[in-house]
């Protein structure tokens, strides 16, 4: 359109704008620009419209995603009497957990499983579970299952950029009380600054128990660790640390009384018991009347 | 992961309107579901699901053709809720400009400048979700830009941008 196209061509004014230009050609761009007002112009122009769309659109990442799109939905599917399990294609809530486990397994690449790796029969099967039931590992425990599942979630969710966590930690007083209502009893963040560890926020989970309450926390290297709080239907003494492993997560979980607890991190295991300790410690405190003996 | 909200946010600038805009993303990770077992593991998921919104998407556009549904920003009265409390700034007169301006961009110029311009994919991820050439793709996008920045500037078509002074 003007003398300058004989010199830039339309796709390198974009891919100019989109910074994909290749670097001597851009820096080419760059002496253009200074002299070439009309193409300064142009090139301002496709940049302002790049920031337009962002400044536009991107509250919407913000936004609560609907109830149909929602996770959590089958939580309260899930938690109501005497349901124990979701319909099988009633509505994307239930799809929607089957595709985060789903997206979990890709994440993994190969996927994780009991014994580092999953093989492709097992990975069928969690592929496939959602149709009917929630996921069953009919090989594990149920407190295998809860640690198998949080170190699931923890690389699903740990590695997220944009929003790892759903309520931040600046709204701790909302989440915990979020999560308590969500989960029908008290849960609490521990402070785990003593072994180094600062609270990001949390999330809701569905679990096979009804829902999970997902506490993220991270070091000052930016390293991320979870605490899953599960409330559990049947009560029970409390049990000695367990380790779960998962290629390069661990996961530390135990139950004591109604809760269970796994945390998880894909940090030493000498540091991850000590997290695990100092979580144990403050909410035995806080729980230490009544579930146990 | 994390696929949700972009799918939302991009469906949101694609169709504008927010309950058909969530309609898609829900069709789409309905289908995708249904269809896990087509994910070539080890590629691009976002990729993949892109492509799917795009077919969803499409099918939509026909389905809706036949019923006289409008998907189109000209038969869907502006939409003051979703600007009730931003109206008050000056921004916000810029950003209705840019959806007005937005659906009047063909709508395969409008996804690849969102694909490109929001969702900030490479030419060629943008070719493979579209499942159209690079070649197309840049055309696409040149003339896209191009349009919508003459419709911002309002000197297009005669469009005129309902800038409220």
């Amino acid at each position: 359109m003007n003398k300058q196209t004989t010199l830039v061509s339309e796709d390198e004014i974009h891919a100019y704008v989109d910074g994909v230009l290749a670097e001597h050609r851009r820096d080419e761009i760059d002496r253009l620009l200074e002299t070439d007002h009309a193409l300064a112009t142009l090139v301002s122009d496709y940049f302002s419209l790049n920031s337009m769309l962002h400044d536009r659109f991107d509250r919407v990442l913000q936004e609560p995603l609907p109830q149909r799109l929602k996770m959590q939905d089958e939580v309260s599917a899930n938690s109501a009497p005497g349901v124990a399990k979701v319909d099988a294609g009633r509505g994307p809530a239930a799809n929607w957990t089957k595709f985060a486990r789903f997206a979990a397994a890709l994440v993994l690449g190969i996927g994780i499983g009991v014994g580092g790796m999953m093989s492709p029969p097992a990975r069928d099967m969690m592929m496939s579970a959602g149709d009917s039931t929630p996921l069953r590992h009919v090989s594990l425990t149920k407190d295998e299952a809860f640690a198998r599942q949080s170190a699931i979630a923890y690389v699903t969710y740990a590695p997220m950029v944009t929003r790892p966590v759903e309520v931040g930690a600046d709204q701790e007083e909302e989440l915990v009380k979020w999560l308590s209502s969500r989960l029908g009893t008290d849960v609490h963040a521990p402070v785990l600054t003593r072994v180094g560890f600062n609270l990001m926020g949390g999330r809701l989970l569905p679990g096979d128990e009804g829902p999970i309450a997902q506490f993220m926390y991270h070091d000052a290297n930016g390293e991320r660790i979870t605490l899953n709080v599960s409330h559990r239907k049947v009560s029970s003494d409390v049990t000695a640390f367990k380790l779960y492993q998962d290629g390069s997560v661990n996961v530390f979980y135990w139950v004591d009384g109604d809760f269970g607890y796994a945390v998880s991190g894909a940090i030493s295991r000498a540091q991850l018991l000590a997290v695990s300790h100092d979580v144990y410690e403050q909410l035995t405190a806080r729980n230490g009347q009544g579930t146990r003996q | 992961m994390d696929h949700a909200p972009r799918l939302r946010r991009y469906a949101r600038a694609l169709i504008r309107n927010q309950e058909l805009a969530d309609d898609l993303v829900q069709d789409t990770l309905e289908r995708a579901l249904r269809h896990t077992d087509k994910f070539q593991s080890g590629t691009d998921l976002r990729a993949w699901l892109f492509t799917i919104m795009h077919n969803v998407f499409a099918n939509q556009a026909r389905r809706a053709d036949a019923r006289a549904v409008h998907l189109s920003v000209d038969e869907d009265p502006l939409d003051e809720s979703q600007f009730a409390v931003a109206s008050r700034d000056t921004q916000s007169l810029e950003m209705r400009d840019l959806d007005y301006a937005l659906q009047r961009l063909p709508v395969d110029q409008r996804q690849v400048v969102l694909l490109v311009g929001l969702e900030d994919m490479t030419y060629a991820e943008v070719a493979l979700a579209l499942e159209i050439p690079l070649g197309t793709v840049m055309s696409r996008l040149s003339r896209g830009r191009e349009r919508l920045r003459a419709l911002m500037a309002g000197k297009q078509d005669g469009v005129q941008l309902k800038v409220v002074r």
